[in-house]
């Protein structure tokens, strides 16, 4: 049966993971990953727990707002960097002049932004760009503007209507020349759109697609039902061998990345974090445990409490790896794909486990993830520590993993009785 | 001298196999090239190689894979589950001789 179903499963799979969109949006987001990285850094150094008892008030403020412009740099103008990696990727795979690709998508973004700040009080202020429109705020406008834009300076080029130098003219002059017609042409087409919304309308993009896409979406999907769906699909992928979280996060990444960086937000202006799910909760909650379906309990399980030889192999193996959450022994080895005895604690675990933490966070027993962008690679614990600011963080995914290891332990005693008989019978076959 | 590339999501757990591959072709005194990439960049590092092995997580990839792969004249084949998951050098690597046609 599982045979069956894994043929749909695998070219499905393929589609989503090959659809050239998808792929450019997850290649945009992986080219802001480094520079998250190094805004967070910043951000976990200034907000250290002990930070209070070592510095005095006012050195903690100088000392944050100092550093602080490590994170506004790039997580809080993330949008800007997506935008020009959707513009760049997806002219790279209609082999297009890439980077000019990129640029034209980045000034098509800017030419919707209103260049102008509406303090709740007081006269509109002229001449600057509010922060949060190049990071959470037009996110989803960015992105819809990015794909656009790109799309229509590829079809110009690719019609070729673009002005041609005599052979001679230096390599990079002609290429600039190449990108001239087509940037004209995407780049009015923005400009104009831009000028019919606000003086016909009275609006702005920004606001138009916040209200009726973005804020709807994103406060889907920091629900705990779709992220519990979300989850359920991932498991279901992986049990069929195929990598779950490559496939779904491509469409979930520009939802939690959004909740994310609302988040840090929130977090640095030292208000409430407003969101439990976004991209930290997923990748340090369910991931950050031992690696998907947070596994790190069912490697210590069979290490220390299995009595089967390929039991005790695969729990020797994987343990090296499963600390730095790479799972891929405990999946293929034990084995978890198509592995009938396996499909309920595998599916059930990590959705129980997320319902723990969720409700753990929402009743305020420990701190939301704060924004703060933590490598998935991170050991447990640790990563726990770092994304939610405090040890209560840590110590959730240590009571989710004796979570794990109830649910799991019943089944996996089955799957050892049975390779107990069977290895066993081999030694009396061979003897 | 045989040249293998492996590739999965991100190359990380396939490095494990790589170094279990590498330790299995010393103890039998061959000499390999073996090396593992993430998906992005298995398209690109197939120039340099003679057949191409993906973690069984990237099954749906193949087809794309070998559609490339062709073009050098070389084969993309997914690692068997178990020698995958147990980090079996030896049996990954006798695969990838034998799609190789041992030449």
């Amino acid at each position: 049966m599982f045979e069956a179903l894994s043929k749909y499963m695998v070219p499905i799979a393929g589609k989503l993971n090959n659809n050239r969109y998808l792929s450019v949006l997850r290649d945009a987001f992986m080219l802001s990953f480094p520079l998250t990285i190094f805004g967070s850094i910043f951000v976990v150094l200034t907000n250290l727990p002990f930070l209070s008892k070592i510095m005095s008030e006012g050195a903690i403020k100088t000392f944050q707002s100092s550093f602080g412009i490590a994170s506004s740099a790039t997580m809080g103008i993330m949008s800007v960097f997506v935008v020009f990696g959707i513009g760049y990727y997806l002219s790279k795979s209609y082999d297009v002049e890439a980077v000019f690709g990129g640029a034209i998508a980045l000034v098509s973004f800017l030419l919707l932004t209103p260049f102008v700040y509406q303090p709740e009080k007081g006269a509109a202020i002229a001449g600057v760009i509010p922060l949060d429109r190049l990071g959470a705020k037009g996110m989803f406008l960015g992105m819809i503007t990015a794909f656009l834009a790109t799309e229509i300076y590829r079809r110009v080029v690719q019609k070729n209507i673009t002005i041609k130098m005599p052979p001679g003219v230096p390599p990079a002059v002609a290429k600039s020349f190449a990108a001239l017609i087509p940037a004209l042409i995407t780049l009015t087409v923005f400009l104009l759109i831009n000028v019919f919304v606000t003086q016909v309308f009275n609006t702005n993009l920004h606001d138009v697609i916040y209200k009726a896409i973005q804020a709807p979406l994103t406060g889907l999907g920091s629900g705990i039902i779709p992220t519990l769906i979300a989850i359920f699909f991932i498991q279901i992928l992986w049990f069929f061998g195929l990598h779950g979280q490559i496939i779904i996060n491509s469409v979930m990444d520009p939802i939690w990345n959004t909740l994310m960086i609302e988040n840090l937000n929130a977090y640095t202006a030292g208000q409430p974090v407003p969101h439990i799910i976004s991209k930290p909760f997923m990748e340090i909650y369910t991931v950050g445990m031992g690696g998907t379906g947070m596994t790190l309990a069912v490697v210590l399980t069979m290490l220390f409490f299995m009595k089967s030889k390929q039991m005790k192999q695969v729990g020797r193996l994987a343990i090296g790896p499963g600390i730095f959450n790479v799972n891929e022994p405990v999946i293929f080895g034990l084995p978890i794909v198509m592995n009938p005895v396996i499909i309920v604690p595998w599916i059930l675990s990590p959705m129980v486990v997320t319902l723990v933490s969720y409700f753990a966070m929402s009743s305020g027993l420990v701190p939301p993830p704060t924004g703060v962008s933590v490598p998935w690679t991170v050991p447990i614990f640790i990563n726990g520590m770092m994304a939610t600011n405090s040890l209560a963080g840590g110590i959730l995914q240590l009571v989710n993993i004796a979570i794990v290891f109830a649910i799991w332990f019943p089944f996996l005693k089955v799957l050892d009785r049975v390779n107990v008989k069977k290895e066993k019978d081999e030694s009396e076959a061979a003897a | 001298m045989k040249r293998i590339l492996l590739a999965c999501s991100a190359g990380m757990s396939t490095s494990l196999l790589v170094t279990k591959m590498e330790q299995h072709v010393a103890s039998i005194n061959e000499e390999a090239k073996i090396w593992a990439v993430g998906q992005d960049q298995a398209k690109k590092e197939m120039a340099n190689a003679d057949v191409v092995l993906i973690g069984p997580q990237m099954s749906f990839l193949k087809g794309e894979l070998q559609k490339e792969a062709d073009k050098y004249g070389i084969k993309v084949d997914v690692i068997d589950m178990m020698a995958y998951g147990l980090a079996d050098g030896k049996k990954a690597y006798e695969q990838a001789l034998k799609l190789m046609g041992d030449k």
